[in-house]
């Protein structure tokens, strides 16, 4: 009974093995030694918008993969960090400052593997320095001995990428200014300049280019929110593109995981339009692919601002 | 001994869905003469070498190139069941277009996303179809790429070339465009979908900025060619193929450049019926 009970599961064994390969339910070899995705995200679950956005994404991804998905929610990007570099999760979303500092710890270990490319063609967005359109201000060099609003010492466009690129130009920031300080956000730069408190303020501008102007920002937003009125501010100088947000993965994963993944997201804008919209990607933007190259300067103004602090020559 | 049985069934199936080789990999090439599928031939082109070797190693299974007629014997092979993969345009793919799909199609070097194009009207104004706005003024969006080439060729694709409408007009950018139309200065508004998403989305969920406007056409431009698979396909082989295929001209850029040819900047996935019109063409 023994030997007969084995020769039935044995024909059943191989009964199986035939039938395997394009299953529409993958169970391979990588999806086994995955055994589920493990994705850090940024948010609260406690924001229903949120959780529905988060709850849609991953019943793709997971579909896709065949694997469970299971998000790691982290409140600041530290967070999602401090994950992706201790292999604590296998892939990440994250600003390109936020890479370059996962960069900074584990080197190959991870890989950007997708970025946005928005409907106008850009993968990446500005720092402007805005002033307000009934000043005198006209370029960068009529604000020499003035006030300068940054958004946030951490901040890749409104205080990091800013600054490296005035030092290319032959301006020292941290002299050529009168005064510069901190207005917390981008939205608060925007208010304390419209309230006279700079003369000019750095802040995020999108969705263009220096040649066609831009048409996201923070006063884009509050404008549209009927807070400010466009037509008070005119920018005057530019910085940029900075690269876009990347989608970064664990290269020491099966690199079947990686394909599949990245080419789940890739699909995405095509096929399920509602939920590429609800994780707030716009409208005729898709995802396409890039290398630690297309951060490559972002990873050195990082490594050039540690090397400057441990010089002390930047406080 | 029941439960034994099936505890041991359930290794055997997970060890035999673990270890199942994965399906060969057929790909069809028009070379104007069906032949079987085979390995590729040492003498192929060295590009089209490192593109078979490149999927070989990154799908973990044999490829095998299949010599083609034409496309229309490709297709043919494709919804038999033949091939698993072929390149095909719209008029191949039309008769197979039901047991077939498209998942990826070669965006040129500098060219935009084929991104979706919305023409609104006001509300009130009765036109259902772009076939109604015969002969009506538009404005236009802005004057980039995105803005004014791509709504033009996607109109073009559905028969309302330049001529089809009547005075057009190109504002700075949505907003002026929008208010334009609100104005009555012109009858209908061309956007791109971003654009479109711009202007209408509030600040608070579910917030409509255009509830006195409709849309009336909305589309992507027709794919010319695309990558086309049975429908069948798993997920898993599926994704996989767009993952290796997107990142390519990274990745691999002897295999990009046989695999997508001369001018073409990367391989970009595509809804699965891309290479056909999703709507009636207007127009002579």
């Amino acid at each position: 009974m023994r030997r007969r009970s084995g020769v039935i599961l044995a024909a059943i064994g191989l009964g199986l093995a035939g039938c395997g390969g394009e299953a529409k339910a993958p169970g391979g070899a990588w999806q086994s030694q995955m055994g589920e995705v493990r994705m850090a995200v940024r948010g609260s679950e406690d924001d229903p918008m949120i959780t529905r956005r988060l709850t849609a994404y991953k019943t793709y991804i997971g579909k896709a993969t065949g694997l469970p998905v299971k998000l790691y929610e982290s409140s600041d990007y530290n967070g999602t960090i401090q994950a992706l570099s201790s292999g604590q999760v296998d892939i990440a979303t994250m600003a390109g400052g936020g890479y370059a500092n996962v960069d900074a710890q584990i080197g190959d270990l991870a890989q950007p593997i997708l970025t946005v490319r928005q409907a106008e063609g850009d993968t990446g967005y500005y720092s402007g320095l805005l002033v307000m359109a009934d000043s005198p201000y006209r370029s960068i060099q009529d604000l020499k001995g003035k006030t300068l609003g940054y958004v946030d010492f951490n901040s890749t466009s409104g205080y990091l990428f800013p600054r490296s690129v005035m030092r290319e130009q032959g301006i020292d920031p941290d002299t050529f200014f009168g005064k510069s300080s901190f207005a917390g956000g981008h939205t608060q730069a925007v208010m304390a300049l419209d309230n006279g408190q700079f003369d000019a303020t750095i802040i995020q501008a999108g969705g263009g280019d220096p040649e066609h102007g831009f048409t996201t920002g923070a006063h884009f937003t509050m404008a549209r929110r009927g807070v400010v009125d466009l037509d008070d501010f005119r920018i005057i100088w530019t910085a940029g593109p900075i690269p876009n947000s990347a989608v970064v993965v664990r290269t020491d994963r099966p690199q079947p995981f990686i394909d599949a993944v990245r080419g789940a997201m890739a699909a995405l804008p095509y096929d399920d339009p509602e939920v590429w919209r609800d994780i707030g990607q716009p409208d005729g933007a898709a995802y396409t692919a890039v290398t630690r190259e297309h951060y490559t300067p972002i990873i050195k103004l990082r490594a050039d601002d540690i090397a400057a602090r441990r010089s002390g020559e930047r406080q | 001994m029941k439960r034994l049985f099936l505890a041991v069934g359930a290794v055997l199936l997970s060890a035999a869905q673990a270890q199942a080789p994965a399906l060969p990999l057929r790909i069809a090439e028009v070379t104007g003469e069906t032949t079987p599928c085979a390995p590729l031939a040492a003498s192929a082109p060295a590009g089209q070498r490192a593109y078979m070797a490149l999927l070989v190693k990154r799908l973990q299974t044999e490829v095998f190139n299949c010599p083609m007629a034409d496309a229309a014997a490709a297709a043919e092979a494709l919804s038999g069941g033949a091939v698993d993969v072929a390149w095909l345009d719209g008029a191949a793919f039309a008769p197979v277009s039901g047991q077939t799909r498209s998942i990826l199609t070669v965006r040129a070097a500098e060219d935009l996303n084929r991104l979706p194009v919305v023409v609104a009207v006001p509300r009130a104004v009765q036109a259902q179809t772009l076939a109604d706005l015969a002969g009506a003024s538009l404005v236009f969006g802005g004057q980039a790429k995105a803005s004014l080439d791509v709504p033009r060729r996607t109109l073009a694709d559905y028969g309302a070339s330049a001529d089809f409408f009547g005075d057009q007009v190109e504002a700075q950018d949505h907003e002026e465009a929008a208010a334009r139309l609100r104005a009555g200065q012109v009858q209908a508004m061309v956007l791109h979908a971003g654009a479109w998403q711009k202007l209408c989305r509030g600040d608070q969920p579910g917030e409509d900025l255009c509830e006195d406007l409709r849309v009336v056409w909305r589309q992507r431009p027709v794919a010319s060619k695309a990558w086309v698979i049975r429908s069948d396909m798993s997920d898993d082989r599926r994704f996989r193929l767009i993952g290796i295929h997107v990142a390519m001209h990274n990745e691999a850029r002897e295999a990009f450049t046989w695999a997508a040819g001369d001018g073409a900047g990367e391989f970009e996935p595509t809804e699965a019926k891309a290479l056909l019109h999703q709507g009636p063409t207007v127009g002579s």
